[in-house]
């Protein structure tokens, strides 16, 4: 279902001779319940000589990895996506693979979240890591939080030709909440590619253990106003599909 | 860090404002949050002037306190009763600093004295770089040379570091890191690499046999303005540091100046991009230099621009989708390259053209190289694929270094054992 609903998001282009996408990020720290982010890879063209300005090719077909966040061997699925200039709905093809289990998850998310709500301040940082790499340890739960958010909107903005990493968390700012959740409200800086860009983002974000992580952001690069994150499943990609594995 | 806080107090004390006898610093590392606690109110008590160097920020992180000589009894005291333990790092703050005074009397700096003191795993700046460089042929002046082949936009001198062990102009491998300012791994990797070059070049078989036939040249810095711009105002910097007419807006990527489909798909034209090919080919003289330098020298075998991340090695073309004539032999070599590299860490590389790799980009370095006859052209994007990109931890500056060595090695000898 979610991943049906990502795919209807965002339809083909029709300058497939761009680039390829590599968007996403993993972390020790992120929360198994947010989900997904996508690591396209390169197009192919299934024609051999092709004009980049008048593409010639019958379809095209662009492999798109989507993997869940947080710990190595959480889980992880591929799902592939075959677009056909012919505009009739994307072939989509998902394989996962757990090999943790629901509760450990939890339990994990937990963790994180204790850390967060033991603090006796509330976390303020700039510079994330900074410029030698370096993440202060007090910075690290922001930071796995910022990743998973970042990778959230990244999904959201990336492209057949526009693909995204987070650079760097710029600030972040706890907002204390009379209720059980955590919110966030950061900068970050996206590295957008190929344009080489990067793109100053201001991002919001809510968690609560069990519930879906809410994103709102707005980048400097956009004349949209304040985009809304839906809210995501917990867990991996909706609905497990054991389709026969594409070759990759 | 501490010896900026103590040239502050030697400037203070100087000034005839401060002294600094009897103080001492202790070291508190709160393993207990009861223990963290203490220290941390510590921070409140004015009346003692406490003055820290390193803050609480958590347990088993080290607190480094100094203690002015009045104060030092009742601290102690307080600490003792509550349990805390406490170790004395400087036992007298003014004799320590009376010290310093004298040694920078002498004349030396806060500058590694030699290459064999000087960190490889961590950034410097742009005068540390340049003071290994001189180092380094100051200690090997019958290896190691250092050569300007011009300057920057801001007047920084360009230097080059060549490695021979003598002939004349012998063919040559051409390496350079840096060009892209925001790309630290690499400037530091071309540190490493220099030394390394020093200390394998006779006992390593393979290089030795490198050098015996070929120099190789090594530009660190090859992006100066851009690097000095990364350390004091904006680290996410690319492009160099020109000023372009018409446009508020500065830089040019030096990666899309060169004459190789210039100004073609795979660049920008405009300046306020990160990609912006500039105004015409060889406009920046960083480039440019380069190119003199190539053309002039007219007998370089192998060139390698190093860049960071996504751990790829790449071959041309990348402003055209048309194979370059060699392309088998090159894959076949990145292929092998690219092995010896992965071998060391598991560090997992692709190879392949730029375009078919990477994208589509106008305007390269190696697809001109490429174009002048150096078939051994090739480009490096180092570590890491995203998790910190730019921001790659010091710690994992001389693993990139050891690992891409390797691979290094690999292209210096197929272009050792291909010349003709």
């Amino acid at each position: 279902k979610l991943t049906e609903g990502m795919l209807n998001r965002s339809g083909p282009k029709t300058q497939p001779w761009g680039t390829p996408l590599l968007t996403g990020h993993q972390s020790d720290l992120t929360p198994f319940t947010t989900t997904l982010w996508a690591q396209p890879s390169n197009h192919f063209f299934t024609q051999r000589s092709v004009c980049p300005s008048k593409p010639r090719a019958a379809s095209f077909g662009r492999r798109m990895l989507w993997e869940t966040l947080s710990k190595e061997n959480a889980g992880s699925c591929l799902a592939t996506v075959l677009y056909r200039r012919t505009k009739s709905s994307p072939v989509v093809n998902i394989k996962c693979m757990h090999t943790k289990d629901q509760k450990q998850v939890q339990e994990e998310d937990n963790r994180l979240y204790q850390k967060i709500r033991h603090q006796t301040k509330p976390i303020i940082g700039n510079n994330i890591p900074d410029s030698y790499g370096h993440i202060e340890p007090a910075l690290e739960p922001a930071w796995a939080l910022a990743v998973t958010g970042s990778s959230y909107m990244m999904w959201e903005k990336s492209t057949e030709s526009l693909g995204y990493f987070l650079a760097q968390v710029k600030s972040v700012k706890q907002w204390i909440r009379k209720d059980d959740f955590i919110e966030f409200d950061y900068t970050v800086l996206l590295h957008e590619v190929p344009t080489q860009e990067i793109i100053s983002c201001h991002m919001r974000l809510t968690w609560l253990p069990g519930h879906p992580l809410k994103v709102k952001y707005f980048c400097a690069s956009e004349n949209q106003g304040l985009e809304d994150g839906s809210g995501m499943e917990s867990g991996s990609a909706a609905g497990i599909l054991h389709g026969k594995g594409a070759n990759f | 860090m501490r010896g900026l806080v103590l040239l502050a107090a030697l400037v203070a004390a100087a000034a005839g404002t401060e002294t600094f006898v009897g103080h001492q610093v202790l070291r508190i590392i709160p393993t207990s949050d009861e223990e963290l606690q203490k220290v941390q109110e510590l921070q409140d008590l004015e009346e003692l002037q406490l003055d820290f160097w390193l803050a609480p920020r958590g347990l088993g992180h080290p607190v480094d306190v100094r203690v002015p000589f009045p104060s030092l009894q009742p601290l102690k005291a307080h600490l003792e009763a509550n349990g805390v333990s406490y170790s004395i790092m400087i036992e007298d703050v003014q004799e320590l600093l009376d010290q310093e005074q004298m040694e920078m009397l002498r004349g030396r700096r806060q500058m590694p004295i030699t290459t064999n003191t000087f960190n490889y795993a961590s950034y410097h700046s742009l005068d540390e770089i340049y003071t290994f460089m001189d180092l380094l042929v100051a200690e090997n002046p019958n290896l190691v040379s250092k050569l300007e082949i011009g300057r920057s936009t801001e007047n920084r001198p360009l230097y080059v570091l060549k490695f021979s062990k003598g002939g004349t102009n012998r063919p040559a491998v051409w390496i350079d890191t840096g060009i892209h300012s925001r790309e630290w791994v690499t400037q530091a990797s071309g540190v490493w690499f220099a030394k390394q070059i020093v200390l394998d070049h006779e006992n390593d078989k393979d290089l030795a046999s490198v050098l015996d036939k070929m120099d190789i040249f090594l530009e660190i810095v090859t992006n100066p303005d851009g690097f000095a711009f990364t350390q004091t105002q904006n680290r996410m910097w690319r492009k160099t540091r020109s000023k372009q007419s018409g446009s508020i807006c500065v830089g040019v990527d030096p990666n899309r100046n060169w004459d190789a489909g210039f100004g073609g798909s795979g660049a920008s034209g405009n300046p306020c991009s990160e990609t912006y090919h500039g105004p015409y080919a060889n406009s920046e003289p960083e480039v440019k230099a380069i190119v003199d330098f190539v053309k002039n020298h007219g007998n370089i075998k192998a060139f390698v621009s190093i860049h960071s991340y996504s751990q790829l090695l790449l071959y041309p073309y990348g402003y055209t989708r048309t194979p370059v004539p060699d392309q088998k032999e090159l894959h076949e070599v990145s292929a092998k390259a690219v092995a010896a590299l992965s071998s060391l860490y598991g560090t997992n590389y692709k190879y392949g053209s730029i375009i078919t790799t990477i994208y589509q980009a106008s305007g390269g370095t190696i697809d001109w190289t490429y174009n002048q006859g150096i078939k051994y052209s090739f480009t490096f994007e180092l570590r890491d694929t995203g998790r910190y990109g730019f921001l790659l931890p010091a710690k994992q500056i001389v693993p990139t270094a050891q690992e891409t060595w390797l691979a290094l090695k690999v292209l210096m000898l197929h272009a050792r054992d291909h010349l003709n």
